[in-house]
């Protein structure tokens, strides 16, 4: 610039002009050709600013790049669409052994008709066979024994003994249910191989036998004893191992999730709390190690694989309960009914969540005793039909459970002026503790009664002391899997909407690492089951849920913690666009001006040649 | 020559916002709506009760806050699930002749401040990120259970606010906003998420029903105190705290819910039908396109109280009647081995919070938050174009092609420059 105003009065001279221009006379025409061949000293100058602005632009990009650590979208993708269309399944492996049953001299059947019949059965009781949970292919391996006495029968690739060898001890002597439940696991040990088949035995009695009694065990046998018709044995046989041992019992076919009150970190917090609502009248205390040690943890240790249990415990004080009761002259006791349920809880008085023991996302369940006052003792639930409860408690899903305790004697100690400081005896506490172990099972869906009444007649289910028996725990296995890995396909699905959605998102290595983890476990646990192993799978899909919870939870994802794009450009602009204008600007106007005299020069070579 | 630079401009936004109308138009044929097949129970209640005003003369702010607490409790919802966020301390102000109380009347009957009141987020905790935190989940390890949101697919959350508010924003704190997008955003990956089943959104602001203009997950009902353009007053002024003590609108809703007790079953639609305009001198607004239930079938304590749904436990669970309880009895626990995938744990690195700082920076807009100043007074063309924007919500777009249409103009006006 400082050049071109060198020649004010003349806008059009090429500076690069030497004075040797002047000497040739020849020139007719100085603003159409030229006789040195123009300078290019000022293009490169331009051009070489303009390149290192172009070489700078990547570093520039570079060093205002956001770090996003790469997901996995087309496995998420797939994963999820996997998941809905072809369902987790569970090999199912069943088998029924009939002893004393004739079925081909009766019904002229083999035992691969008797196994299809029960197939078909099973099949029409539990209907939905593409539901997470069922068996491969929707269709059951049932194998099937039948011992008539004189031969045995089964079908092909069964691999039970036949003839059945502890047949002979169950009509000589009377066994209990418990020591039957041991034998049977004894002489059948694990039907099916891996020890994940169910099996049901039908023993056929004498007409004098009485009833049928129909047993459901604690490990993964059933048995029916008593005067039973064939068709009768098919049907109860199809009944346990469609309704008892594949659903525990329950109608529903959907997996709700109120009754998966595991938290998101696959942990819950048994928060157990003894509440004296009025302690001028008598102070309650328990000891809480003792339930603890003995009665608890083998319960803990069962749910291992569902979830990760801690216990806390509390005692309280002043802690009313916030409905009403009435005394009732017929039961003699003070009343509350199911309709006052929902205001039972006190929630101002009843400070309950101590979250000591619970993280951020674990699951507390309160399990609470009720101890009311003098007042209001003893204290009972009138249920809707007018009886009495007969244990006194309820439950609120995902919440935790209530239980009222009334102290043996109601009467108040009026003389002492101290605190009547009492403590539960082991034998109430024991009878307190069932009924909190029936409102645990309530709560991760089960039932709390040991009776199933199905279509085909009653069923007992034998209890086991650690509060879950084997195919309970299956069932509950197979129901949590199924959860997990459907809430962890949806929240890696909103993660990845999310992620994408915000293209300036800074994804950290860790968030990155998670999700890449989470697919991971959700694999494994989908291979377990495939084969079967429950416990394996369900802790897999745990840990793929915790993971994808923290990824998708995970502070750095806020939306209003990061620039957009437009944001970025904001900043940048003022810095660079103005300087990068001119810069490319005066590359072009030097482009121009070059190439003008270039073409002023070439006409001057040009015309010389003419003239030489 | 300017004149026509102009035209051309206008022209060129025209055509723009053509595009733009198509482009949201696509977007919004493809959005997506994740929705849970199955219905689940209604098992919990949830509040998170705002007051986003600092500074003494917001005295009324504060008391409307903790009156909603007191109501909510009385209802029936537990202290750790109300989340209660205060912007300021009234009680301990110093120009408060009361000190350590705040009364929502000049009769001064009730000490709102009394007894068992616990603020989660007090002071300068309440910042636009914390409020989004406390929707979304998103918290740092440490921060308690009393602070977080613990709701799950089964939760009905009410969501009060009240502050000073304008065309879809609310102040926080006197120096940022809380806009309806954002408010949008939260609910929606909350909805994603599973982590309400119905929400209650109640604000207490000048436009507050700007503030819901956004949103668009189903399950959400929102009331507001005032129209677009309305301004939502005070109710009384009491001349020995010397300021107003509560707005309109939460002193009439408070007027209905002193009427009621836990067990009342009154119903949504007659809390909506209790406000009455003259009183309140605004206009109550309801988003209610996006609940699928009937407001006359909905108990206010569905929102406003917490009643359980409970089930009777049949029977105790008997089998442990063959242990000796109390004695030193081996038991025999099945080898559970569960062959636990090698996944290692993710490290529990401490570099999550480095991304907080960034928040500061998030792009604020410049007017300054009173109602009364937000009116919008753009030539027409403006108003037609972010109508239109706004409502296709498409305003990422349009900001990125107003940039790159930047470009061309800043070349041209360089080039005429030269």
């Amino acid at each position: 610039m400082e050049e071109i105003s060198n020649f004010p009065l003349n806008p059009e001279p090429p500076e690069e002009e030497s004075p040797q221009s002047q000497m040739h006379e020849s020139t007719p025409d100085r603003k159409t050709m030229r006789t040195t061949k123009p300078g290019i000293k000022r293009l490169i100058l331009s051009l070489t600013v303009l390149f290192s602005f172009i070489i700078g632009f990547p570093f520039l990009w570079k060093s205002i790049e956001i770090y996003r650590a790469p997901l996995p979208f087309d496995r998420i993708e797939s994963f999820s669409s996997q998941l809905e269309s072809d369902p987790l399944h569970f090999p199912c492996r069943f088998q029924a052994i009939f002893v004393g049953f004739d079925f081909s001299a009766s019904r002229g059947l083999g035992p691969n008709d008797v196994a299809a019949a029960i197939t078909r059965k099973m099949s029409q009781l539990n209907p939905n066979s593409s539901r997470c949970g069922n068996c491969i292919g929707g269709d059951y391996d049932v194998s099937v024994v039948i011992d008539s006495g004189s031969s045995c029968a089964q079908t092909e690739g069964s691999e039970a003994k036949c003839p059945l060898k502890c047949g002979e001890v169950v009509f000589g002597g009377k066994l209990s249910d418990e020591d039957f439940d041991e034998m049977l696991k004894r002489c059948l040990g694990n039907v099916g191989g891996g020890g994940k088949g169910y099996s049901v035995v039908v023993f056929n009695g004498d007409k004098e036998e009485g009833e049928v009694r129909a047993v459901v065990g604690k490990y993964r046998h059933a048995w029916v004893l008593g005067h039973v018709s064939e068709d009768e044995a098919v049907s109860r046989t199809a009944e346990i191992f469609a309704r008892v041992f594949m659903n525990a019992g329950s109608e529903g076919n959907s997996i709700r999730s109120e009754f998966m009150p595991v938290g998101a970190d696959g942990r819950i917090v048994l928060s157990f709390s003894l509440l004296n609502a009025e302690p001028q009248d008598w102070i309650y205390d328990w000891s809480f190690h003792e339930i603890d040690k003995t009665l608890l943890h083998p319960v803990i240790q069962a749910l291992q694989p569902i979830a990760n249990i801690t216990v806390e415990s509390q005692v309280l004080y002043y802690t009313p309960k916030s409905s009403f009761s009435y005394w009732d002259d017929i039961h003699g006791s003070h009343i509350f009914s199911t309709k006052d349920l929902p205001f039972f809880l006190n929630s101002n008085e009843w400070h309950l969540d101590t979250s000591v023991a619970a993280g951020g996302r674990s699951k507390v369940l309160q399990l609470v005793v009720y101890i009311p006052s003098a007042k209001e003792c003893p204290l009972q639930l009138e249920l809707p039909n007018g009886d009495l409860s007969k244990t006194n408690g309820f439950i609120s899903p995902m919440w935790g459970g209530v239980v009222v305790w009334n102290p043996e004697s109601c009467v108040k100690d009026l003389e002492s002026k101290d605190p009547d400081r009492r403590v539960i005896s082991p034998q109430n506490l024991q009878k307190l503790f069932e009924v909190l172990m029936g409102q645990l099972r309530q709560l991760l869906g089960l039932k709390s009664d040991n009776l199933y009444v199905g279509q085909s007649g009653a069923y007992i289910l034998l209890g086991s002391e650690r509060g879950f028996t084997e195919w309970e725990l299956d069932v509950l296995s197979g129901k949590h899997v199924c959860f997990n890995l459907h809430s962890c396909a949806t929240t890696l699905g909103s993660l990845s909407r999310l992620v994408q959605s915000l293209p300036r998102m800074i994804i950290i290595d860790e968030i990155g690492k998670q999700v890449k983890f989470s697919l991971e476990a959700a694999k494994f646990a989908q291979s377990y089951a495939s084969t079967g192993i429950y416990n394996a799978s369900a802790v897999s899909s745990r840990q793929a849920r915790s993971l994808v919870e923290d990824a998708f939870f995970h502070p750095s994802i806020m939306s209003i913690s990061y620039y957009s794009f437009e944001h970025c450009f904001a900043i940048y602009s003022p810095f660079f666009l103005p300087v990068t204008m001119h810069v490319i600007l005066a590359a072009l106007r030097e482009w121009k001006r070059y190439k003008q005299e270039n073409r002023k020069y070439l006409a001057w070579k040009a015309k010389e040649r003419i003239v030489s | 020559m300017e004149f026509c630079f102009l035209r051309i401009l206008k022209l060129t936004m025209k055509v723009l916002v053509m595009l733009l109308l198509f482009l949201g138009n696509i977007r919004n044929s493809a959005a997506y709506f994740s929705s849970s097949s199955e219905a689940t129970m209604h098992t919990n209640n949830w509040a998170v009760l705002v007051c986003t005003s600092r500074f003494w003369f917001n005295y009324r702010h504060m008391a409307n806050t903790l009156s909603l607490y007191r109501t909510v409790k009385r209802l029936g919802i537990s202290d750790e699930r109300i989340i209660l966020m205060l912007a300021d301390d009234m009680a301990c102000n110093a120009r408060n002749k009361y000190p350590a109380q705040v009364f929502n009347n000049e009769n001064h009957r009730l000490n709102l401040y009394g007894d068992n009141v616990e603020v989660d987020y007090r002071g300068y905790e309440v910042t636009v990120e914390n409020f989004l935190r406390v929707l979304t989940g998103r918290h740092e390890t440490a921060v308690p259970r009393s602070k977080r949101l613990l709701s799950d697919e089964g939760s009905h959350i009410l969501l009060y606010m009240t502050g000073h508010g304008g065309d879809e924003f609310l102040k926080f704190q006197d120096s940022e906003e809380l806009q309806s997008h954002d408010l949008a955003d939260a609910v929606k990956q909350m909805k994603e998420k599973g982590r309400f089943k119905e929400l209650l959104i109640m604000v207490d602001t000048c436009q507050a029903s700007t503030l819901f203009s956004q949103l668009q997950s189903p399950g959400v009902l929102a009331i507001g105190s005032s129209m677009k353009g309305e301004n939502s007053y005070s109710h009384h002024l009491d001349s020995d705290v010397g300021v107003s003590v509560v707005d309109r609108f939460t002193f009439y809703t408070l007027a209905f819910f002193e009427r009621l007790n836990m067990y009342d079953n009154a119903s949504l639609s007659s809390l909506f039908n209790s406000y009455n305009p003259n009183l309140l001198m605004s206009t109550a607004y309801y988003r209610r396109d996006l609940y699928q239930r009937h407001l006359e079938e909905v108990p206010v304590t569905n929102f406003f109280g917490s009643v359980m749904e409970t089930i009777h436990t049949d029977s105790a669970y008997t089998s442990f009647t063959n242990k000796n309880f109390g004695g030193a009895k081996t038991k025999i626990f099945l080898g559970q081995s569960f062959s636990s995938s090698d996944i290692n744990s993710v490290r529990n690195s401490d570099d999550e919070d480095q991304f907080n700082n960034l928040t500061a920076e998030e792009d604020q807009h410049n007017e300054v938050g009173q109602c009364i100043f937000c009116a919008m007074d753009s030539g027409h063309l403006w108003s037609v174009i972010i109508g239109n924007v706004i409502t296709h919500e498409s305003v990422d777009f349009f900001v990125c092609y107003g940039l790159v249409l930047m470009l061309p103009l800043l070349v041209f006006s360089t080039w005429l420059s030269l």
